[in-house]
């Protein structure tokens, strides 16, 4: 608990979190509010995918603050002071998951909040309302704050593994975001069956129903389910924190 | 109390420190000296559970430091001033530390104060010069009150005023009991805080004896100074005295084994002008360096030649 309180000061102390905090805000929000103008209802697309389509460029501000979370302590020599105050060292990355975890999830949901406000504009033009009853929008809704916060955790986790901030921030979307587009431009069965178990799977939960099912009828790989995209990423973050934990108790601190 | 017990830590193949034992007591400034890479720092990180030893042990108050209750109390460490994240004040970063602890604001204020480190409290560590961020590290060490300290080059970067605060707090430190081990490549101020020094080279343990002795085994400890207008008549009557003479340049001779009252006489009866007499002391430099001289990892004429 004391570790906790420890990381959540250490979090909120370097303004450069905030800022990016703010900035995955403004870029979510802008995104919205862009691709809002140009949704019309001849393209099938739903309200939950206008008020979610700034994900495409808010997931890397997710990686990239997971990804400095997990890193600064080594960038900054801050390990040396941290963890002699911590010896066990395991809560320290516990408390790390917890800060971001709540600090990813309440960024989103202001992410959320500002693209629903960026798109107010277009729904009054062309754009479709954000209705409930619409099937698969509350999944979408909330998809795009655990996504956030999944790939955030990810961003941490090859951090704390990786030690360095570029290998973190690289990896982090190279896994969430670049492999998959790369992928999808050659679709077949061996493609189609990695993206599925790619960590950018995760991004699937974003869908609503008539999203997923227009998604499943392209699709050549596995069919995981409409949460399936959820429990991959959540894979790929829970064994990634393992390696790192891994490495954290059996490897020295610079 | 730290105890340090056939440590050795090994990096593939390069062996940073090979088989080092030593104890720093409670009540005394332990000085900790070597050449640079002898392994100072690695043996610190060791101590303080940043490192693990290859083989061997060390223990803080009787304990594998990992296994201390609450670290902060029982140990202060200052291993690198570097050890911030810029962006982060120096309030905002005792306050994280002191947080692991439970340990209150008002203690951080008080270690700020007593740091000097008022005015500086609320600026992003990033801006810090090295000696504010010296003093920045010595807050975190004093934060939990513990009974031991370690510090790495405490005084590296500091002002003269910083240089005897320092002087005065180690020495204030070891006066209440605790135990103080620092490192420092300044002979001098070693010479003037620490009671018993350490001397490490390649990793292995060379001398570990109080200031005095250590300072009575250099050579020119105990030697007689001496210089005359004619060095060759003197030289021989010394050694007719059974004294050891080692000629030095424009007429000076150090000589061993003769008290300056000998070394006086013998100067009548060679019916030479003395010009200059007088006994030598040592010096924990020369000491250090005399010990140390088979031990450094890189010479100067080494890195010219750009060997290794």
């Amino acid at each position: 608990m004391r570790v906790l309180r420890a990381e959540w000061t250490k979090l909120t102390s370097v303004p450069a979190h905030l800022w990016l905090a703010l900035g995955t805000v403004a870029a979510a929000a802008t995104t919205a509010f862009g691709l809002g103008m140009f949704v019309d209802a001849a393209d099938g697309r739903s309200g939950a995918w206008v008020v979610t389509s700034g994900f495409v460029l808010a997931q890397i501000g997710f990686v990239v603050l997971g990804g400095l979370v997990g890193t600064s302590e080594y960038v900054t020599g801050t390990a040396r002071t941290t963890f002699t105050a911590v010896p066990r060292r395991l809560p320290v990355l516990a408390a790390q998951v917890l800060v971001t975890l709540v600090a990813s999830l309440t960024t989103a949901v202001l992410a959320l909040g500002a693209s629903y406000l960026a798109t107010t504009w277009a729904r009054a033009a062309e754009a479709p309302p954000l209705d409930l009853a619409v099937p698969g929008t509350g999944r979408a809704l909330a998809g795009f704050a655990l996504a956030a916060a999944a790939y955030a955790l990810l961003g941490l986790a090859l951090g704390a593994l990786l030690r360095h901030p570029a290998a973190a921030i690289v990896g982090g979307l190279m896994l969430t975001l670049v492999g998959d587009q790369m992928l999808a431009t050659n679709p077949g069965r061996v493609t189609d069956t990695i993206r599925a178990f790619l960590p950018s799977a995760g991004s699937r939960l974003l869908q609503d129903d008539a999203a997923v099912a227009s998604l499943d009828a392209a699709r050549h790989g596995p069919d995981l389910g409409t949460w399936g995209g959820g429990a991959v990423v959540l894979a790929w973050v829970v064994l990634t924190l393992a390696a790192a934990a891994y490495r954290l108790r059996r490897h020295d601190v610079r | 109390m730290i105890e340090v017990e056939a440590l050795t830590k090994r990096y593939g193949s390069t062996t940073a420190v090979d088989g080092l034992t030593f104890t720093a007591r409670p009540g005394t400034v332990t000085g900790f000296l070597g050449p640079n890479g002898a392994g100072k720092s690695t043996t610190m990180r060791v101590v303080v559970g940043l490192e693990r030893p290859t083989s061997g042990a060390t223990r803080v108050a009787g304990r594998s430091y990992a296994d201390l209750p609450a670290p902060l109390h029982a140990v202060g460490v200052m291993l690198d001033a570097r050890s911030v994240h810029p962006g982060r004040t120096a309030y905002k970063h005792l306050l994280s530390m002191a947080q692991t602890h439970g340990i209150g604001k008002a203690r951080v204020r008080e270690v700020i104060a007593q740091t000097g480190l008022e005015p500086a409290a609320h600026r992003r560590a990033g801006t810090f010069s090295l000696g504010m961020g010296q003093r920045l590290g010595i807050a975190g060490a004093l934060l939990g009150d513990p009974a031991t300290l370690v510090l790495d080059e405490p005084v590296n970067g500091l002002d003269p005023d910083g240089v005897l605060w320092i002087r005065r707090l180690v020495r204030e430190l070891a006066a209440e009991g605790r135990t103080v081990l620092l490192s420092s490549h300044l002979m001098h101020e070693l010479a003037l805080c620490a009671d018993r020094v350490v001397i490490i080279g390649r990793g292995r343990l060379l001398v570990d004896a109080s200031v005095q002795e250590v300072v009575a085994r250099s050579e020119r400890a105990g030697a007689v100074r001496v210089r005359t207008t004619d060095p060759e008549p003197l030289a021989r009557e010394l050694l007719a005295i059974g004294a050891q003479v080692s000629p030095q340049d424009a007429g000076v001779l150090q000589v061993r084994g003769a008290t300056v009252d000998d070394v006086g006489t013998a100067a009548r009866r060679a019916g030479v002008t003395v010009l200059e007499l007088a006994s030598e002391s040592g010096s924990l430099e020369d000491a250090y360096l005399q010990l140390t001289g088979d031990a450094v990892e890189y010479r100067a004429a080494d890195a010219a030649g750009g060997a290794r």
